[in-house]
């Protein structure tokens, strides 16, 4: 069994930026990333605004080239399957199953999107809906078209990015629909994204029902003060719900709901963060 | 036009298992399925339990196929290598109207023959299911309940026919029936098929197939269920099949440890015209969740990934008033399976019709048979199948002696349930043909993402199979999921 000094679970800029730290302190580092590449969440974000005016790819090359710079020992294409009480981790890849040992370990596994599906949003689950992520890995690294009149639930700042990207590719945003009184995510966005588009925004509402049988052809909109409810016609649903850290990989080393002291949370799979400047800074220290 | 024995009309667990149990028989079997792949009426949306046979009348064929099939359930899985859990069942009371019905079913379940029934007083009950409510005042056990997943089921059974030669079509929706002089004639929207005999399973359209050569005498009225689906995680907080028997008036909850570890809650009842046929209803999923709180209490329902609804098959007779078919009384509660000069319609099946489907398959397989004299046994029939290798559910060795093998199953597609290419690969090879059609044999999209991440490389894989490009690929409902490529390539 291969053994290492400290293990990183994910190579998004919190994972990079652990483990370079550590390297540089002398340790033995392994760093699991299930995609073919480094850069995690960054690489489907092709605006700019990272790190003062670079886009996301350009952002995690940084991070890319200092980690192949460095001792880091990287794997993609690796997802790490379990952590075990026992310091051993499993590991799945195209080139075998294997164990390896360690001294500590970093979780930097990012966040999910909460799905529309986890609501009790009545309706048929047709095509067309999408959570903001998703679309936006589809457009961007797909290349795919998701369809026009879309409609925005939720108003995080994946949401209006979204909204924004959709405006300048030509397609139509019907609105954001967001049940608070006001709009969620950083106000640099609701400026940039929301006010420069002029994306109708429908506050204190939400999606009670999504219609349409084959591919979705609108929701029931409803006013949450006065229960008004009307249909919207659209022929897209993007969620922006918000992110929740994904440690689905530690569920099972809570005692009593603490971790084991070798284990420590990074980056959006500790909490979700705005800014990638601020994962990077904390990751650095958050390395054992 | 086509030259078939018997024409089975739909491919749900009854079809299928129709159509396994005609291919024991050495005579022609061809299924006529509307959809492009099986499993995808009410037999994809039920509340997925093997029952003991304790709820339905002595004596009835309802209760002799059920007590049999629960008892043999352990070996058909064993046979077709699909998952069963025998968890056992709670009946839980929680006052005197509903202690009563216990009893009732207690006796009713012994005089039927299901072995093993007990009632277990409040902290009995609590110490076999700690999350129980504590008000909860007497509980039915009965440890022969069990789960499936039903749509493994229903894949294994079409799987297992179509190689002991039953010939499944896809897309052909039978519109018109006639009788001739050796049978039958049926028309689908592109075809024509002359049967000797029909073997009806068209799910909630059975009466209306029927009706394509018959008067009409029974006719299905749907009504609508809602379900909450919550996620692996809360794994183990419910053991047992819990049935909560309400005290009120009223559809009470069931709660399903399911194969994978979900746990399924529902279903409720309320009438077909509250939401679009398969829309779930907002006040069903309230009701839900506020029953949950009520039977379970800790219950963590943030955990819920999905809901769906489904439609019950509700057969009643009917007669004919000034030109109208009007039902009579209540809702048959008996299987109606007719035998009409070689036309056999099973109408309306509902619960246990998962549990009973192997046994329902074998007794109209059997009527068939009769019906063309008793033709011989297919000498290459073999009731075994394999189901795609879960990488998932293998120990450390074999999954590892696996990837070597095939690399594809290092490669993970779907996170949230661990599924692998190599599986989605073998998904398609098998017949998947839309993104459920994967999900539905493997699992991949059924977690907590939804198929956020699974989505895209499956669709690509799909597209790729069909020679088509991704936009062309449909889910469900026939809709893409995707429109087209960007026309500025990306963005
Ligand atoms: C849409 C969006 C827009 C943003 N825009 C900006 C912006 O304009 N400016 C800015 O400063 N910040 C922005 N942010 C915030 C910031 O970029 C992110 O918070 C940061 O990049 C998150 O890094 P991370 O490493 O924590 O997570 P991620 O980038 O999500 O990385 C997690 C990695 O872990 C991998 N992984 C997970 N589980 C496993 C496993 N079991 N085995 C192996 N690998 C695994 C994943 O594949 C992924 O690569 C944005 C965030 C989002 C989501
Ligand atoms: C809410 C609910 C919960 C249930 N829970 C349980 C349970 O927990 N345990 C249990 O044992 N049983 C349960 N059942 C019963 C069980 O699900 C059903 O008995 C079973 O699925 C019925 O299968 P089927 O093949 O008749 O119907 P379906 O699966 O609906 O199949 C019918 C097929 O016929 C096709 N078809 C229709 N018309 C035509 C046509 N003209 N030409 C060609 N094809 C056609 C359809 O496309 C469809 O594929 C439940 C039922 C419901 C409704």
């Amino acid at each position: 069994m291969e053994e290492f000094d400290l293990l990183v679970i994910g190579g998004g800029a919190a994972g990079m930026a652990a483990s370079l730290a550590a390297a540089r302190r002398g340790q033995r580092v392994l760093l699991a990333e299930r995609e073919a590449r480094l850069g995690g969440i960054l690489n489907q974000c092709l605006h700019s605004g990272f790190g003062g005016g670079l886009t996301g790819p350009a952002y995690a090359r940084q991070l890319i080239d200092r980690v192949n710079a460095s001792a880091v020992c990287v794997r993609t294409g690796t997802d790490v399957l379990r952590i075990f009480p026992d310091r051993t981790a499993l590991l799945s890849s195209r080139t075998g199953l294997e164990r390896v040992e360690f001294q500590k370990c970093i979780l930097a596994s990012g966040c999910r999107e909460r799905s529309v599906w986890s609501l009790p949003v009545a309706g048929s689950r047709p095509a067309g809906v999408f959570t903001a992520g998703t679309a936006q890995k589809l457009m961007n690294l797909g290349g795919y078209d998701i369809g026009d009149g879309v409609v925005i639930m939720g108003s995080g700042d994946v949401g209006q990015i979204m909204a924004r990207q959709l405006a300048q590719a030509g397609k139509r945003v019907v609105a954001i629909i967001e049940q608070r009184d006001q709009l969620g995510g950083l106000p640099r966005n609701r400026r940039d994204c929301v006010e420069a588009y002029r994306i109708p925004v429908l506050l204190q509402c939400t999606v009670d029902e999504i219609l349409g049988a084959g591919r979705i052809r609108g929701v029931m909109v409803r006013h949450l003060p006065t229960g008004r409810r009307w249909e919207l016609p659209c022929g897209t649903l993007l969620t922006a719900l918000g992110l929740i850290p994904d440690r689905a990989l530690c569920r099972e080393l809570l005692e009593d709901g603490a971790l084991p002291e070798w284990l420590r949370l990074c980056g959006n799979c500790d909490y979700v963060h705005d800014m990638v400047d601020s994962v990077v800074r904390e990751a650095a220290q958050t390395a054992f | 036009m086509e030259y078939t024995d018997v024409a089975v009309i739909g491919a749900g667990l009854l079809g299928c298992f129709a159509a396994r149990a005609l291919t024991a028989l050495d005579i022609r079997v061809t299924v006529l399925e509307a959809r492009e792949d099986v499993c995808t009426g009410i037999s994809r949306a039920n509340t997925a339990i093997v029952y003991t046979g304790c709820d339905t009348k002595p004596g009835t064929l309802k209760t002799e196929l059920c007590v049999r099939a629960n008892r043999d359930f352990g070996r058909l899985c064993r046979e077709l290598d699909v998952r069963f859990s025998r968890c056992g069942s709670l009946m839980a009371a929680f006052g005197p109207r509903a202690e009563a019905v216990l009893r009732k079913k207690l006796d009713q379940g012994r005089e039927n023959g299901v072995p093993g029934l007990e009632l277990l007083g409040p902290g009995e009950a609590r110490t076999m299911e700690p999350g129980l409510s504590r008000d909860v005042t007497l509980a039915l056990y009965a440890p022969g309940t069990g789960t499936v997943d039903p749509w493994e089921l229903c894949i294994a059974a079409y799987e297992n026919a179509r190689a002991n030669g039953a010939d499944f079509r896809f897309s052909q929706e039978v519109r018109r029936m006639a009788r001739t002089e050796s049978g039958f004639l049926l028309e689908t929207t592109d075809n024509t098929y002359a049967a000797r005999v029909v073997v009806n399973c068209a799910g909630l359209r059975a009466d209306a197939v029927r009706e394509l050569t018959e008067r009409p005498t029974v006719r299905i009225f749907p009504t609508a269920a809602d379900y909450l689906v919550l996620d692996d995680t809360v794994s183990g907080f419910v053991k047992h099949i819990i049935f909560h028997e309400p005290e009120e008036k009223g559809k009470g909850l069931t709660l399903v440890p399911t194969v994978d570890g979900a746990l399924l809650a529902g279903p409720t009842e309320r009438p077909r015209d509250t939401a679009p046929d398969w829309a779930t209803a907002r006040e069903g999923l309230e009701e839900l969740q506020a029953l949950c709180a009520q039977v379970v209490p800790g219950l963590p329902l943030e955990e819920t990934i999905r809901s769906f609804a489904s439609l019950r098959p509700n057969p009643y007779a009917v007669r004919e008033e000034q030109g109208q078919w009007v039902r009579e009384g209540r809702s048959i509660s008996s299987f109606t399976v007719l035998e009409e000069n070689g036309l056999i319609s099973l109408i309306g099946v509902k619960t246990p019709g998962l549990t009973c489907a192997a046994a329902l398959g074998e007794y109209v397989s059997d009527m068939a048979a009769r019906v063309l004299g008793q033709p011989g046994r297919n000498p290459r029939f073999d009731p075994s199948r394999r189901g795609i290798v879960r990488a998932h559910d293998l120990s450390e060795a074999d999954r590892a002696a696996l990837i070597r093998r095939c690399p594809d199953y290092g490669q993970i597609v779907c996170r949230c349930r661990d599924v692998t290419l190599g599986e989605i690969k073998e998904a398609i090879r098998r017949g998947a043909v839309t993104l459920e059609g994967v999900k539905r044999r493997t699992g991949a999209g059924m977690g907590r993402c939804q198929g956020g991440r699974c989505m895209e490389p499956i669709l690509e894989l799909l597209a790729e199979a069909q020679g088509v490009p991704p936009w062309r690929v449909t889910g469900d409902g026939g809709a893409a999921m995707v429109r087209g490529e960007l026309r500025h390539g990306r963005v």
